[in-house]
């Protein structure tokens, strides 16, 4: 009897298919998100000119990586709800008969999708400008693991707090307030993990479990959360 | 508009005696911290140590009086940030406006207690550790609860609409309240912290170093409580100015 109504997944399957048509049609987000991520890569080179030759650039990259995703999502999450806004999209999308939660999974989707694309971009450029005169390390493709964990909280986190901050004044700086210092634990897991996975040294394994332990925890404690508190904020 | 008796004008006269044990335990706490507690070696570093490129020594140090005081007030702050994801758990729930303020003025009281923590750990650090700053794990964590402390009055800042406003200042309430098991925690996490744990059932704290700590965070969570009741109800005598002033103008 219930024939007629679309399944909860169906929902979430049209609602990730509108965001990617979209994205599709004005390549608005990718190329933003992409050219300022190729632009972070250019003043890490200004900023790293004049270092020493000898100058172990391993040792830091972990950092600059994540420096690069933290800046670049913070960009794309802007930018994700400013034109559901614009055409008055949201309300629509809220007086139809469906779950909230469907709209946080289906935008949070959306937001990972569109940066692991620019992390697929940016990464190897990265590697390319900074790395390819220093040997990697044979673990090299453990820095999947917080990259993925990362980025999974960086979107989840990211959905709601731009849902809060899209109806406020001053929200791209806003935004930036409550974002950074509310993923800085999960920052810090993934930066550790991604340093001695890329340095390999034999005691990797210490350092890398607890962190890795750290990022999942913070990543499930906080979508369920922001999963949760999700329908408050959108419906108000 | 008829004048309401508050279920808890009790609470408030309570604020004054409260107040005023606070500052008498404190001050007790003070000076017995001075007069009995015996002189310990600096922080958790036993021996000669390397913190943050500098040789901290294990010298008798007088600037450990420093903890009967931080120590207590950091507790204080994390106790307040746990009545403002209360409250703000509640204003979702019922959605009366009188849990938004409360969950308000406990963040403000927090900050007040968390800047304290900051200044005292400042001096602690400059003369125990002998540095001005260190990624050291709670540190790190506790600045960046202040952050998170200080997004919210921002937060608050950015809306206009009140119910807006109530609802985005209580859900980030609620999250930002995660980072205070995690700072509270992170000592008993990472091994390689230099705060001890103090907390536990062999601190390594004799009694008469037990004593003044003890009556100094009694005497803390007095003072936040009648801080709390005091700026309450400046709050709700201010709002019901306001009405009575647009009551006026119609």
């Amino acid at each position: 009897m219930n024939s007629t109504r679309p399944s909860t997944f169906t929902q979430y399957r049209t609602l990730l298919a509108k965001d990617i048509r979209r994205e599709f049609r004005t390549r608005e987000m990718l190329t933003a998100m992409g050219i300022y991520a190729v632009l972070m890569l250019v003043v890490f080179g200004a900023a790293l000119a004049t270092t020493v030759a000898a100058f172990d650039i391993l040792q830091m990259s972990g950092g600059l990586i994540w420096a690069l995703i933290v800046f670049t999502s913070l960009l794309g999450l802007t930018r994700s709800f400013s034109y559901e806004k614009e055409e008055g999209a949201l309300e629509a999308l809220l007086l139809a008969p469906l779950d909230r939660s469907v709209i946080f999974l289906s935008k949070a989707s959306s937001n990972l999708l569109f940066l692991a694309v620019v992390e697929l971009i940016a990464l190897p450029l990265f590697y390319f400008f900074f790395l390819t005169g220093s040997g990697l390390a044979p673990t090299f493709w453990m820095t999947l693991g917080p990259l993925i964990v990362g980025t999974v909280g960086i979107a989840g986190i990211g959905t709601l707090l731009a849902t809060i901050t899209m109806g406020t004044r001053g929200k791209d700086v806003l935004l930036a307030v409550l974002f950074i210092p509310l993923i800085f634990p999960l920052l810090y897991a993934c930066v550790c993990a991604t340093t001695v996975a890329l340095l390999g040294s034999e005691m990797i394994m210490d350092t890398y479990v607890p962190s890795m332990a750290l990022a999942i925890g913070y990543d499930v404690v906080m979508i369920l959360v922001s999963w949760l508190l999700y329908d408050f904020v959108v419906s108000v | 508009m008829t004048e309401k008796k508050h279920p808890l004008r009790g609470l408030d006269s309570a604020a004054v005696v409260l107040l005023a044990i606070g500052a008498v335990l404190t001050t007790v706490a003070f000076v017995l911290s001075f007069v009995s507690a015996p002189l310990v070696y600096g922080a958790a570093v036993d021996a000669p140590a390397l913190i943050g490129g500098q040789m901290v020594t294990n010298k008798l140090l007088l600037s450990q009086k420093i903890f009967y005081f931080h120590m207590p007030v950091a507790v204080t702050s994390f106790v307040a940030l746990l009545f403002t994801a209360i409250f703000g758990a509640l204003f979702l729930v019922r959605r009366e406006r009188r849990y938004d303020l409360r969950a308000k003025v406990a963040t403000e009281i927090a900050l007040v207690f968390i800047l304290m923590t900051m200044v005292s750990g400042e001096f602690w650090e400059r003369f125990e550790w002998g540095v001005w700053w260190t990624w050291e794990p709670r540190l790190t964590t506790y600045f960046i609860l202040m952050l998170l402390v200080i997004g919210y009055f921002i937060l608050r800042g950015a809306v206009d609409d009140p119910e807006r406003r109530a609802v985005f200042a209580s859900v980030f309430g609620i999250i930002a309240f995660i980072d205070v098991p995690i700072c509270f925690l992170v000592t008993r996490l990472v091994p390689t912290s230099v705060h001890p744990v103090i907390l536990r059932t062999d601190s390594g704290l004799g009694p008469m170093m037990l004593l003044p700590l003890m009556l100094s965070l009694v005497g803390m969570f007095c003072i936040a409580f009648g801080l709390y009741r005091f700026r309450l109800r400046e709050q709700r005598l201010r709002e019901r100015l306001e009405a009575l002033k647009e009551g006026l103008e119609d």
